[in-house]
């Protein structure tokens, strides 16, 4: 409590706009939050006015942390806390807290029964297991290879004697003494949850079905020492035994702890006047109640709230594409929102060391912040930055915690873009000697520089290491840089991104509003949301048999029956009928290739043979655009695998305004000015500097400049200009745009 | 008497009549073989004269630095749109690359993530190119230029990979190469899958095509793909996977431009030459850190896929100051009609593969790794085979090529301050997989290969047990896949599809990684087969490392005439799945137990079931050194049975409570090591008992024995003879199916010899 009482005091920075000066009457009101690792984020729509509010996340009861930020945002708004609780429309979570789980280790003991023969395809995980979440160094250094600590030992998996066949088709019939002996055997063993992957279960569930049975038979719900026991189907639609069983194993090793950590925290909100469901983020890009959340739709859901707050600002200011960048000072997080709001999904993703199977928006996570460390690339007589970082403790050289090496934020430092009093609103004392005396010792040797110059190659290269990680990430997707508006949030956002910026070519950059907290806006303006999806084996085209498709009875079928499954989620937490719509989507290749192009279709249903022509070609128009025009192989024929169904009610969002760019150009008055030296640049320069009420709507510097605020510092690089809007939105603009 | 000799009369010639006389026969060439100029030399080439200008003045090296680092997302992207749009499953699961050569042919970059040996092999097509399409008028490179390739004999591991090769123009000049390569599977040979087991000839191996123009104006060529196609079993893949790699050439290539663009063409040029004389210079540099002296060990396989042989391949290493020599002479002689040679160039780019995969891991994957080598062969010999061999299964030294130099690269380098990778032992080195073909149970016609090449046992380090079933010995993070997505494709059935296979691993104080069972069968399709090839089933392929065992050795089993679908419905108590159980009880009537080494191609008829095994690598360390904490874990896991932990690791303890008995360990650990002083013997008495003038008469032996210049070779049911190392021919070796139609016409000219003195 001491410490969120002095974090409160030395940060604290709210941000309380009269919103009907911009956008007329909202009478929104609205907590979300994110609970971070460190940070418990708030963000409070109240009417026309917007709060943020931080306090230190208290990880032994979460509602601590929670009711010291909201105290802090009542604080502001200057009301009492159940006043504001019983008014709002809804209180909506992301959280790491299954991200820290795992990391922690702190889960039930597994038990694991998966069809005979497969006993090993878990530990196996795919010969790949050994590296996945790993960066590119260790992953290619196999004489070093190690898998995670499982999270099923080996002695806790046990075989059913069964089989089903790709189609369905039962091969084996389930031996059920044998299984009830396996089922003792993981009991005795200390199973405190255990997890069913039978083969081909999504096409016929009927084994896996029959094992929950049995176990419920041999060990009810309502005794004591009671296990849950979680199907594979259920979790994960898709074929492929091995994510599936790791999406399962998550799922059951986070439920106890998800459950727990959030049943505290809805518990705390209805002791305090909330009387309606609490919201939870998912990893999905949407939310729902608590009693309908997988405990792992909700790992990610912090930073893909993010996103989903890049997505909002995206569709609200009419930005176009966008790629939301968030560079701490550990990591560089880019997220892709293309026009029109489309998200990316990853349907395998990777969370913490195990690839598994579900839909969550596309995340990619680059080892590059202000705690990167540069180094000596021997071999090409270079400087390298990172993997390896000074991360918080001890941090970098200039925290004087003990750091001794050089990193990203040291360089930032010494070429002048920093406060050394006023760093992190002045939590931080950065000591230049400590930077100085780390690239001299580490660095000076290799180069015939001076310490700033070898301070701007640090800068000039972990700008491009960033900007190649954004490059890779759009360009493989089919999009060029150039098309998209930048999004810098994090605390080192602003400070680069300029310089990633030049690397791409981008002529202009959004330092958005509300950055601070902009996990907890994003979890603010998320649909209530469900995704089920389906294998399926469907061949549009036969390439041998010259044939398409012409029965679509079962298609329709599979998609009625997700429709369904979505409709019964949302009607279960109280949503309208009528309000509810429904996305479909089917995943679409050409032969055997292993990519799947989302395919969206117009109709629900298919009808005809126009339908089916259509969708070859809207398949052929979405892989063209992605792969280059000409690069289709309908030839090979054209086949479904997967089909996916999005059920959503669109709810009301928090309407910011206009945070565009704004016709007025204020002159800032500058505080004081500082020698910096910049890349390209020979000759020092002094510069002017400028403080917090830069922020100020219409405010316009051309670079080079610099603001500092209690959060970031915004780095106005020479041929650079910046221009604040609304709510504290800065735009970057290039003066002689590519 | 005139002199008739060409040299003579061609001094005699005018200056005219010279050129002339060799232009006509530049002009009359019958065919551009292998050109042993090219192919001989694993070295850099020497700069042209933009990077001679460049390299010689002041370069900025954070220029250098930024395009090599936008060259590497370049090559990223265009990888992993390869590995998306790719058909064949080795695109899928991670068997491919992308890489960017200089304008001579030197590969200097590849994709992070790709295959390098695809790339490091994929300089020879580029370099025959240049020198004999490019100044030919009916052929020419120009821009928008694609050249298609995949024989081995012009630079490739094997045929059943495809390339496709792009020059990069910039105002008319050669700039540098961009390549991808798949491995493709089925390629029209005699058996289907691309890799096949009796290929008695090259012309038994399917397509064989040396570099030729497939792309113009960045097109290809339909007349050409549609000959492809005629000629493959899969004519959907052909086609498919062409574009697939046209597709992400013209995607580097946009990139490349871009680079150039902003960069200037002198400093992309610099940086590919850079690179790779930075790459050479470091491998001098650590070279000079290893003491000097030689290090060498001999290896065999085990199998050339039609008999078991014992083919010898030693390596030895020798370094002095910042020299390395790596000396495989003495290796088994090539066999004319077998599939399992390999061409010189293609070893060497495995030695190299080895060398930047488990000795120097940070390294840049490019061919100046291998260039600072001296690498030392026999011509003609089975690792250096001539033009005229079958090489369509070379994977069986390829992989043991893979695996060699670390294998003693270990005693050279335990003793550094420094060392840039953990001390290891061998990873399991053999292609342990179902090749398959037919017709599937959607009316399509296949032939490839399943994803489990992709899972090898690690070996053991010197700090830690190896990891089971991690990537093979060519790449890392590759994809062993899901079993379910494969058996909707295919008409098979996966009743085991990964389980560790028990006792089978290299103990040591660190035990390795292991291997992994797999037994298949068909369901579905009646015209439907397998094949299979390796090494291994009688000569452990995978070694040690001080002390530790090495891995055990792998046969293959199949029960053929009984069908299992009927079994798992009607009688599924009797079914156990384990290949050991199965093979060792043989409990179903009727049905054809066989156990051996290699499997020809064969059609599986459904129900009938086929057994192969994934190998463990090499353990490390003393046996008796292996905390008896670890032992008892692998008992637990199954791993080992508890028989194995008593023999082997002399671990005393309870099997019901898993208790350790630390007295009774201690005195059985110490017995052994009794019982090891009692069987020790004076080296020299060690020498003169153990050391034979030659191999026993009745292995079918090849390969040098005390003089690496005398090559023994044993054909079957042929007499053993020996060979000057300089003058290799390759062996015959006869039919096996002649050799049995022989015993057996014999067998029954033995039996009417009976009849009749019986009177019959």
């Amino acid at each position: 409590m001491e410490a969120n009482q002095k974090f409160r005091n030395g940060s604290r920075r709210a941000i309380t706009t009269d919103i009907n000066k911009y956008f007329g009457i909202v009478v929104m009101k609205r907590i979300s939050v994110d609970i971070g690792g460190t940070f418990t984020d708030c963000f409070v729509a109240w009417g026309d006015r917007y709060v943020q509010a931080k306090a230190l996340t208290t990880h032994q009861n979460l509602a601590l942390g929670f009711n010291e930020a909201l105290g802090d945002a009542t604080t502001q708004l200057g009301i009492e806390t159940r006043e504001l609780l019983s008014s709002v429309d809804s209180v909506r979570y992301s959280t790491t807290l299954g991200t820290n789980a795992l990391i922690e280790r702190n889960g039930p003991r597994i038990g694991l029964i998966v069809t005979e023969g497969f006993g090993s395809t878990v530990p196996l995980s795919r010969g790949r297991g050994y590296g996945e979440g790993l960066p590119f160094e260790e992953q290619r250094d196999l004489t070093r290879a190690k898998r995670p600590e499982p999270l099923v030992p080996i002695s806790m998996i046990a075989m059913a004697r069964e089989r089903v066949n790709y189609s369905g088709e039962i091969l084996m019939m389930l031996d059920e003494e044998d299984l009830k002996h396996k089922m003792k055997y993981l009991v005795d063993q200390g199973a405190e949850t255990i997890v069913v992957m039978l083969t081909n279960s999504v096409v016929n569930p009927e084994h896996e079905l029959r094992v929950r049975e049995l176990f419920l038979d041999e060990y009810p719900l309502h005794l004591l020492g009671a296990v849950p026991m979680l199907l594979s189907h259920q979790v994960a639609g898709r074929k492929g035994e091995y994510t599936r069983a790791t999406s399962t194993i998550i799922d059951g090793y986070l439920h106890n702890v998800m459950y727990h950590g959030l049943g505290t925290l809805e518990l705390n909100l209805r002791s305090n006047g909330y009387d309606k469901p609490m919201l939870i983020s998912h990893n999905s890009g949407g939310m729902a109640q608590l009693n309908s959340t997988d405990a792992l739709q909700t790992v990610h859901s912090g930073p893909v709230a993010g996103i989903a707050s890049s997505e909002h600002l995206a569709t609200e200011c009419d930005l176009g594409n966008v790629i939301a960048s968030d560079m701490g000072g550990t990591s560089f997080d880019i997220g892709i929102v293309t026009e029109g709001g489309e998200k990316y999904y990853d349907f395998h993703p990777v969370i913490d060391r195990w690839l598994v199977s579900v839909p969550m928006v596309h995340l990619v996570t680059l080892g590059a912040g202000g705690g990167s460390i540069a180094t000596y690339d021997q071999l090409h007589d270079t400087i390298k930055i990172g993997p390896q970082s000074a991360g918080s403790d001890p941090g970098p050289a200039c925290y004087n915690r003990g750091g001794v090496q050089p990193t990203v934020t040291d360089a930032d430092m010494l070429l002048g873009y920093l406060d050394p009093d006023n760093y992190a609103g002045g939590r931080i004392k950065l000591t230049a000697a400590r930077a100085e005396t780390a690239i001299e010792d580490n660095l000076s040797d290799h180069f015939d520089g001076s310490v700033i110059d070898i301070c701007k190659l640090v800068k000039e290269a972990v700008d491009h290491n960033m900007a190649n990680g954004i490059a890779t990430e759009l360009r493989s997707r089919g999009y060029d840089p150039a098309d998209f508006t930048l999004l810098a949030y994090g605390g080192n956002g602003p400070l680069h991104c300029c310089g990633i910026a030049n690397a791409l070519q981008i002529n202009r950059v959004l330092a958005p509003p509300f950055s601070s907290v902009f996990s907890a806006l994003g979890a603010g303006n998320v649909n209530q949301m469900h995704i089920h999806e389906k294998s399926t084996y469907t061949v549009v085209y036969h390439t041998g048999t010259k044939k398409i498709l012409t029965d679509f009875r079962a298609l329709n079928a599979a998609i009625e029956e997700l429709e369904n499954r979505g409709r019964e989620d949302l009607l279960r937490q109280g949503m309208r009928g009528d309000a509810i719509k429904f996305r479909v989507e089917l995943d679409m290749r050409y032969g055997n290739q292993r990519v799947e192009t989302a395919v969206p279709i117009k109709k629900a249903r298919f009808e005809g043979l126009h339908d089916i022509l259509e969708l070859i070609g809207t398949f052929h128009a979405a892989y063209g655009a992605r792969f280059g025009e000409g690069s289709q192989a309908t030839e090979s024929g054209v086949r479904i695998n997967t089909l996916r169904v999005t059920s959503f009610v669109d709810l009301d969002k928090v309407h910011f305004g206009n945070i565009k760019p704004l016709p007025e150009k204020h002159v800032a008055r500058p505080i004081g000015e500082r020698v910096c030296h910049f890349v390209g640049f020979e000759e020092e320069m002094i510069i002017p500097l400028y403080d917090e009420t830069a922020l100020n709507a219409g405010t316009y510097i051309e670079g080079p400049a610099i603001v500092t605020t209690t959060s970031t510092t915004y780095l106005i690089e020479p041929g650079w200009s910046f221009h604040s809007s609304n709510h504290g939105a800065v735009w970057f603009n290039r003066l002689t745009a590519h | 008497m005139n002199d008739l000799s060409e040299n003579k009369q061609f001094a005699a010639l005018s200056h005219e009549d010279r050129h002339l006389y060799e232009q006509f026969l530049v002009e009359n060439q019958l065919f551009y073989g292998p050109d042993p100029e090219i192919m001989s030399n694993h070295g850099l080439s020497k700069r042209t004269g933009t990077e001679e200008k460049m390299l010689t003045s002041v370069l900025d090296m954070q220029r250098v630095s930024l395009v090599r680092g936008r060259l590497n997302s370049a090559l990223e992207e265009s990888f992993t749109m390869v590995e998306q749009m790719g058909v064949a499953p080795g695109a899928k699961w991670g068997d491919l690359v992308t890489a960017i050569f200089t304008s001579v042919g030197d590969m200097s970059q590849v994709a992070p993530h790709g295959i390098v040996v695809f790339a490091s092999v994929c300089q020879y097509p580029i370099k025959f190119i240049r020198k004999y399409w490019e100044n030919d008028p009916s052929v020419g490179i120009r821009e928008g230029d694609g050249f298609i390739h995949n024989d081995s004999r012009y630079g490739n591991i094997h045929n059943t990979d495809q390339s496709l090769i792009f020059p990069i123009f910039y105002q008319g000049e050669l700039i540098c190469w961009i390549a991808s390569t798949i491995h493709e599977g089925e390629n029209g040979a005699i058996e289907p899958g691309g890799m096949p087991s009796i290929a008695e000839s090259r012309f038994d191996e399917g397509l064989k095509m040396c570099p030729f123009k497939v792309v113009e104006n960045f097109q290809i060529k339909r007349d050409l793909v549609n000959f492809l196609q005629n000629s493959v079993r899969d004519p959907k893949l052909q086609y498919a996977d062409m574009k697939v790699k046209l597709h992400s050439l013209l995607r580097l290539r946009e990139r490349v431009m871009a680079i150039i663009e902003e960069f200037g063409k002198d400093y992309l040029i610099t940086t590919l030459r850079k690179t790779l004389e930075d790459t050479e210079n470091e491998v001098r540099r650590r070279v000079a850190e290893l003491p000097n002296g030689t290090v060498r060990i001999n290896t065999w396989i085990d199998d050339d896929l039609r008999e078991h042989v014992l083919a010898k391949i030693p390596i030895s290493i020798s370094v002095k100051d910042d020299k390395m020599t790596i000396d495989l002479r003495g290796a088994s002689p090539e066999l004319s009609n077998r599939s399992t040679n390999v061409c010189a160039a293609s070893m060497k780019t495995c030695l190299l593969t080895n060398l930047v995969l488990y000795c120097w891991p940070d390294l840049p994957k490019n061919q100046a790794v291998l260039s600072a080598i001296e690498v030392l062969t026999d011509k003609n010999s089975m690792i250096d085979s001539s033009p005229e061999a079958p090489n369509a299964m070379s994977l069986l030294p390829i992989f043991q090529c893979f695996s060699l130099p670390s294998t003693i690269y270990a005693k050279l380098a335990y003793c550094l301050p420094k060392r840039y990778s953990a001390i290891n032992a061998n990873h399991y080195n053999q292609p342990a997989t179902f090749v398959y073909g037919g017709l599937t149970q959607h009316e399509e016609v296949t032939g490839n290969f399943c994803a489990d090449i992709n899972g090898n046992g690690s070996g053991a380090r010197e700090n830690a047990d190896g990891e089971h079933g991690i990537s093979p010995v060519f790449g890392y993070m590759t994809d062993t896949g899901e079993m379910e997505l494969a058996e909707e494709e295919l008409p098979f059935i996966r009743l085991v599809a990964q389980q560790l296979a028990k006792d089978r691993v290299g103990a040591g104080k660190y035990r390795s990684g292991m291997g992994y069972e797999q037994i298949s069968t068909v369901k579905g399709s009646n015209e439907f087969g397998f094949m299979s090839g390796q090494s291994g089933a009688k000569h452990p392929s995978a070694y040690g490392c001080f002390g530790g065992y090495g891995s055990p050795a792998y046969p293959l089993a199949k029960i053929k005439n009984i069908d299992v679908l009927e079994i798992l419905k009607n009688q599924p108590e009797s079914f156990k799945f384990s290949m050991v159980d199965l093979m060792n009880e043989q409990r179903y009537e009727g049905g054809e137990y066989t156990v051996q080494s290699a499997l020809n191609f064969e059609i599986c008829n459904p129900g009938e079931i086929y057994m192969i095994c994934q190998g463990a690598g090499g353990g490390y360390g003393d046996v008796l050194e292996r905390t008896p904490a670890m032992v008892l874990k692998d008992v637990e896991e199954k791993l080992i049975s508890p028989d194995y932990a008593r023999r082997i690791y002399k671990v005393v303890f309870d099997e019901k409570k898993f208790i350790v008995d630390e007295d009774a360990t201690k005195k059985l650990r110490q017995d052994e090591r009794e019982v090891r002083k009692q069987r020790g013997i004076p080296f020299d008495t060690f020498v003169a008992s153990w050391v034979k003038d030659g191999p026993a008469d009745d292995i079918p032996y090849f390969g040098s024995w005390d003089d690496h210049r005398k090559l023994i070779a044993t054909p079957p049911a042929g007499n053993r003879y020996v060979m000057d190392a300089d003058n290799i021919k390759g062996v015959m070796m006869s039919n096996p199916k002649d050799r049995k139609i022989k015993d057996l016409q014999m067998e029954n000219a033995a039996l009417k010899k009976r009849l009749e003195a019986i009177g019959g």
